[in-house]
């Protein structure tokens, strides 16, 4: 006969009510783990996506994701004469916000280096890579727009042609991928009054220099309405993607690193700048509060698990009185909290299951977590019985006297 | 007859000093099988005391208790197995609420008769329910069962597995007149058809025609009341 389940049966509501809500607190716990893993991946994904194995930035920045790097495009050509580079990209990074049918839309543009990077590295679930310089975007399916939607920034409208996954920033926003020339539309747009006083302020500085008072057509040229400030010089990138052959990579990052304009960082030094940097208090506060959430599950399943048992103590006494040896008393305690375990966790399971995708930050339940959390939530229930299994130990046969 | 159990100079003190009360107090006693024994007295006599002792539940600090001629606590020290001991040659019933509440009345004997290494542990308690004519409720849990069915599962669990001494703690106290009478037929019945020894403390003198020995306790001594001869054994009612 066992015990345990017998004590169930005839309790099965009350049980199950509490294996639920050991069940949203194990929800809980390993929701905090999946964002924690969520904001790890998120931070990483951007650097991972561009499958590079060098990264040239501005001189002295921990860019272009932690801080600003603005690169002379001069930066790509000369990077890719290095012998032992196979393929130098230009690539470019800004967050911009808009509003789209009332709502914010968040959004990091990224600009891939056309025609050599149309995108066929990136992880791609539907659509295709770009097709054309201009007017084509890829962008990732949180943004819920499907290929053929389209998008319009700094007026120009930009067709989605491709659909990524999980390609979000550190800070949860998604990202979308156009050539560089349309990233840089997008980055100096600007409203006509404010070209206009932009024109204004530079024929007042020709005006101050022997070049302008020398060459008055200069003052013409700029005086156009089709002209264009970043037109006078081709707008910075922010970093180069250097994919290198592996037997050479040393050598390159040897050359590279000797030019004063530049830093380069290695795909994983890039992956570390952004997990000890950008999100290292994110990460932290996240961890910390994962650490507090399961030592908090833990009290409470021991405090269920040590009620459990406190109500059975006169049932147990007289077990005890009967002869029923302690390990077999020990036994109902252990395999009720085991019972409650499995229960909590498929709860935990099933709630994962439904809503985890659900949440505005993504929750990232990794091979560790899907492995360990089942295990760790038995370990607990079984660790939450020591006070319960105590008190069994401690019960005196004559409290079934007492009546 | 076979002596069930022998108590010997049995001393139990509570407390110290001007706080001192003295429980038990060089208690001796011999209850022999098939015998029903009543252990009357007053409330703080030392009657629970000396049931917990020999019982085996709270041994006494002094003297010796032999079942079966066999010595299994002496000056307080377990000599065996105790909860073994228990569950093999003890029974018990209390006053109210001696049932495992989440098991039915046959599960509370099925368990005991499991506990005593019976393989045909359903079966029996369904002999003994039927015996002590509680069959037809064995399926009802104990807060489903009126106090003398109560009772008749309790007696049918302590029968289980055949004890050589079964203790009731005032099992009438909580019964009227008719039930009480009838559990303690009960009793009777199973001490002389199944030779077990029986020791019921109680208050109810309603009923002390169907004891073989009366024993009164007070301030933790013991004094035999009344001891009757065989010809004076009355036909117990209860079936």
């Amino acid at each position: 006969m066992n015990l345990a389940l017998h004590d169930v049966r005839r309790h099965v509501a009350r049980f199950l009510g509490t294996a639920v809500g050991v069940g949203l607190l194990l929800t809980v716990v390993v929701a905090m783990q999946g964002i924690y893993a969520g904001m790890v991946d998120d931070a990483t994904i951007l650097t991972r996506t561009m499958h590079a194995d060098f990264w040239v930035v501005q001189r002295e920045t921990r860019g272009p994701f932690a801080e600003a790097s603005r690169l002379d495009p001069s930066v790509e050509q000369r990077a890719a004469a290095v012998p032992g580079v196979r393929r130098a990209r230009p690539y470019t990074y800004q967050l911009i916000q808009r509003e789209r049918g009332g709502e914010v839309l968040r959004l990091a543009l990224i600009g891939l280096g056309w025609p050599d990077d149309p995108g066929d590295s990136l992880p791609l679930v539907k659509g295709r890579p770009l097709a054309q310089p201009h007017g084509e975007i890829i962008v990732d399916a949180s943004l819920a727009l499907d290929v053929g939607a389209s998008l319009v920034l700094a007026g120009e409208r930009y067709t989605v042609v491709g659909l990524t996954k999980d390609a979000l920033t550190s800070g949860g926003d998604s990202v979308a991928f156009l050539s560089v020339a349309d990233s840089h539309l997008v980055a100096y747009d600007q409203p006509p009054e404010a070209t206009i006083l932009e024109r204004e302020r530079v024929i007042e500085r020709l005006r101050h220099t022997d070049l302008g008072r020398s060459q008055p057509g200069l003052e013409d040229l700029v005086k156009d309405p089709r002209w264009r400030p970043p037109a006078l010089s081709a707008p910075p990138l922010a970093a180069v993607l250097v994919e290198v052959e592996p037997q050479r990579a040393a050598k390159v990052r040897e050359i590279i690193e000797q030019w004063g304009d530049v830093a380069i960082y290695s795909q994983v030094e890039e992956e570390t700048l952004l997990l000890e940097g950008v999100v290292q208090r994110a990460r932290m506060q996240i961890g910390l509060f994962t650490a507090i959430l399961t030592l908090t599950a833990i009290t409470i399943i021991t405090m269920v698990m040590y009620n459990l048992t406190l109500e059975k103590t006169h049932d147990l006494a007289i077990l005890k009185l009967i002869g029923a040896p302690s390990w077999r008393l020990a036994g109902l305690v252990l395999q009720q909290a085991w019972l409650l375990g499995a229960i909590g966790y498929a709860v935990c399971y099933v709630l994962g299951l439904l809503f985890f995708a659900h949440f505005p930050r993504r929750v990232v339940i990794t091979e560790t977590i899907s492995i360990v959390a089942p295990m760790a939530t038995m370990v607990v229930v079984t660790v939450a019985s020591i006070l319960g299994l105590n008190h069994v130990l401690r019960i005196d046969p004559a409290v079934a006297l007492e009546g | 007859m076979n002596e069930a159990v022998v108590a010997v100079g049995l001393t139990k003190i509570y407390g110290s000093g001007p706080a001192e009360v003295t429980a038990l107090a060089d208690v001796s006693l011999t209850i022999s099988s098939g015998e029903v024994v009543a252990l009357l007295g007053p409330s703080g006599s030392g009657k629970s005391t000396l049931i917990k002792a020999l019982g085996l539940i709270s041994p006494a600090e002094r003297g010796e208790v032999l079942f079966q001629g066999r010595s299994v606590v002496k000056d307080g020290v377990a000599l065996t197995d105790l909860a073994k001991l228990r569950r093999d040659h003890l029974g018990f019933v209390f006053q109210k609420a001696n049932l495992v509440s989440f098991l039915t009345a046959r599960e509370n004997v099925e368990v005991a008769c499991q506990l005593g290494g019976r393989p045909d542990g359903r079966k029996r308690a369904r002999e003994l329910l039927d015996y002590l004519q509680v069959g037809h409720r064995e399926a009802a849990f104990p807060e489903q069962l009126s106090g003398g069915e109560q009772q008749r599962v309790a007696i049918a669990r302590a029968l289980a597995n055949e004890p050589s001494l079964i203790l009731a703690d005032e099992p009438t106290a909580a019964l009227d007149s008719v039930r009480s009478r009838t559990v303690m037929d009960l009793f009777r019945k199973v001490a002389h058809e199944r030779g077990a020894a029986v020791l019921v403390v109680t208050h109810d003198h309603r009923a002390l025609d169907v004891f073989d020995l009366l024993y009164e306790m007070e301030d933790g001594r013991l004094r035999l009341a009344k001891h009757r001869a065989a010809s004076e054994v009355p036909t117990p009612t209860a079936q």
